[in-house]
This record gives C-alpha cells, sequence and structure tokens, in this order.
C-alpha cells in the first residue's frame, strides 16, 4: 500500500516537476524572441522560435495546473484550500494570461509580418517575476505545517 | 508511515536556487538548439543569425545556469547532511551534472568557433554538433528531473 502510494506521488511529482519546466522554457523562448526583437540582426531568429514558443507554453501550463492540483487531492497532506496552494493557483492564472497574450501576438507577428508589440519587454519581465514568485510558493510552502 | 513533505526552513535557500538554475539551465539549453535546429533548415542570412543567437545563449546564459544550479545542489547535499551519501538518485544527478557539463561546454565551444570562423554563413560542420549535443542535453535532463522527483533506490 505504502510502496504504490509512493510510486504514485512520485510519478506525479515528477510529471507536474516536468510540466513546471516546460513552462519555464517557453517563458525563455518567449524573453530570447523580446530580445531578438531589439534587433534587426536577430529579427529573422525571432520568427523561427515563435512557433515552438506558441506550442510550449500552453501545453506546459495546462498540464503543470492538471498534475498540480493531482498531486494536491493525491495526498493527505495538501489541501487545495491551503494559502500556498491558492496562491499557486492565482499566479497560475496571472502567467497563464500574460504568456497567453504573449504567444498570441508572436504568433500575429509570424503570421502576419505585424510589428512586434513595444511591451512584449515588459510582459516578459512581469511573466518571468510571476513564475519566480510561483517557485518561491512552491518551495517554501508559506502557512502549510 | 507518512512521506516528509514539510522540510525544514534552513533547506529552502539552497533547493529555491538548486531548482532555479535547473529551470533556467534547462531553459538556456532548449532556446539554443530550437535556434540552432532551426538554422540547420533555414538558409542565410537567418541561419548565420539563428547560430550565433544559439551559440551566445549557451555561452551567456547555459554556462552560468550550470553553476548556480551545481552550487546550490552541493549546498542541498550539505543541508541535509547527504555528502556523502550512496544513493542511487544522487549519483544520478551527480552524473547528469558533471557529465551534461562536459556537453555543455563543448556544445558552447563548437558553436561559438562556427560563430567565429564563418559569421556570416549558415550552420556548418561545427554548429551542427553543437546542436546535436544540446538536444542529447536536453534527454539527459529529463532524466535528471525523473531522478530527483522519484528518487529511484
Amino acid at each position: 500500500m505504502y510502496g504504490r502510494r509512493r510510486m504514485g506521488y512520485s510519478t506525479l511529482l515528477f510529471l507536474h516537476v516536468t510540466s513546471a519546466f516546460t513552462m519555464v522554457t517557453a517563458a525563455g523562448l518567449f524573453l530570447a524572441i523580446a530580445l531578438a526583437q531589439q534587433s534587426d540582426r536577430h529579427s529573422a531568429t525571432a520568427l523561427r522560435l515563435a512557433p515552438v514558443a506558441a506550442i510550449l507554453w500552453p501545453v506546459g501550463s495546462l498540464l503543470a495546473i492538471v498534475f498540480g492540483v493531482w498531486l494536491a487531492l493525491h495526498d493527505s497532506q495538501y489541501s487545495l484550500g491551503d494559502g500556498w496552494i491558492i496562491a499557486a493557483i492565482v499566479l497560475w492564472v496571472i502567467g497563464g494570461a500574460i504568456g497567453g497574450r504573449l504567444g498570441a501576438g508572436y504568433r500575429k507577428v509570424t503570421s502576419s509580418g505585424a510589428a512586434a508589440d513595444p511591451s512584449a519587454l515588459v510582459m516578459n519581465l512581469a511573466l518571468i517575476v510571476t513564475l519566480l514568485v510561483m517557485l518561491i510558493d512552491m518551495i517554501y510552502k508559506p502557512g502549510a505545517s | 508511515m507518512t512521506v516528509l513533505l514539510i522540510r525544514p526552513d534552513s533547506w529552502n535557500l539552497p533547493l529555491l536556487l538548486h531548482v532555479g538554475g535547473a529551470m533556467a539551465l534547462v531553459a538556456s539549453v532548449t532556446v539554443a538548439a530550437v535556434a540552432l535546429l532551426q538554422g540547420w533548415r533555414a538558409s542565410d542570412p537567418a541561419a548565420a543569425s539563428l547560430k550565433r543567437f544559439g551559440a551566445r545563449t549557451l555561452l551567456y546564459a547555459g554556462i552560468p545556469s550550470y553553476f548556480v544550479m551545481r552550487i546550490a545542489a552541493q549546498w542541498v547535499l550539505s543541508k541535509e547532511g547527504l555528502d556523502n551519501s550512496n544513493a542511487a538518485w544522487i549519483g544520478d544527478g551527480f552524473l547528469a551534472a558533471d557529465a551534461g557539463f562536459v556537453l555543455l561546454v563543448i556544445a558552447a565551444i563548437v558553436a561559438n568557433l562556427a560563430v567565429r570562423r564563418d559569421p556570416e554563413s549558415g550552420l556548418g560542420k561545427l554548429a551542427k554538433v553543437g546542436a546535436g549535443l544540446s538536444v542529447v542535453l536536453i534527454a539527459l535532463y529529463v532524466f535528471a528531473v525523473w531522478a530527483m522527483t522519484t528518487k529511484p533506490s
């Protein structure tokens, strides 16, 4: 019984953490695109990275929340009502909105050749801060007993 | 019997730096891999731009992230009193980190050498080796995440 439970917890944790790594990787690609768009020399680079980022972000963020909630339901020491889990879900919604907007903007630039959004760099920084706060919340688990 | 889910507060900072460094490392290597692989498929001058971007990402983002991850890993082990542990998952972590570092340095060197030798053309053999090594590194990092989270005995 213990072995099966442990196995389930470990597998869910692996899937949750891998999804979180995918989210951060997509954020890295978003940032790389924004930096590349700052110079004409690298503008072609930005267009080539955008499609991969546009796939990794939704897949990573969706799987992270699915496996995160599953993990909270699976283990009796966690509850979806815990403050740090509610905080993580709120941060996930904020991050999802920023990342979704960035991805849509880059897709538009790639498909129609529209001008890059001048606020993209600021949105990228906001996304990185959101992900960093989310990681701090996951590690420190404030309020958990 | 329950699994210990809440760790002592003093372990949190090194763990945050370890996981944050690992995330930055994976993101950097993946950005480089995507840029180099897209450069492989592209024609000049886009390929030259992608080659340069991928090579610089490995050098200026990948290698510093590695040091944050690796130094923090040693700090976590020290905090947990596992410096001399023979646990399989720790061995797997060392394997992925240390073998991965050799591959990361080789990938960064060959990709940047390719940029230096021929800055205005496509990938060439050296940068293609860098692209291939970046993909191998991503697979190695997935293995490391599996070992760190499931802790196989």
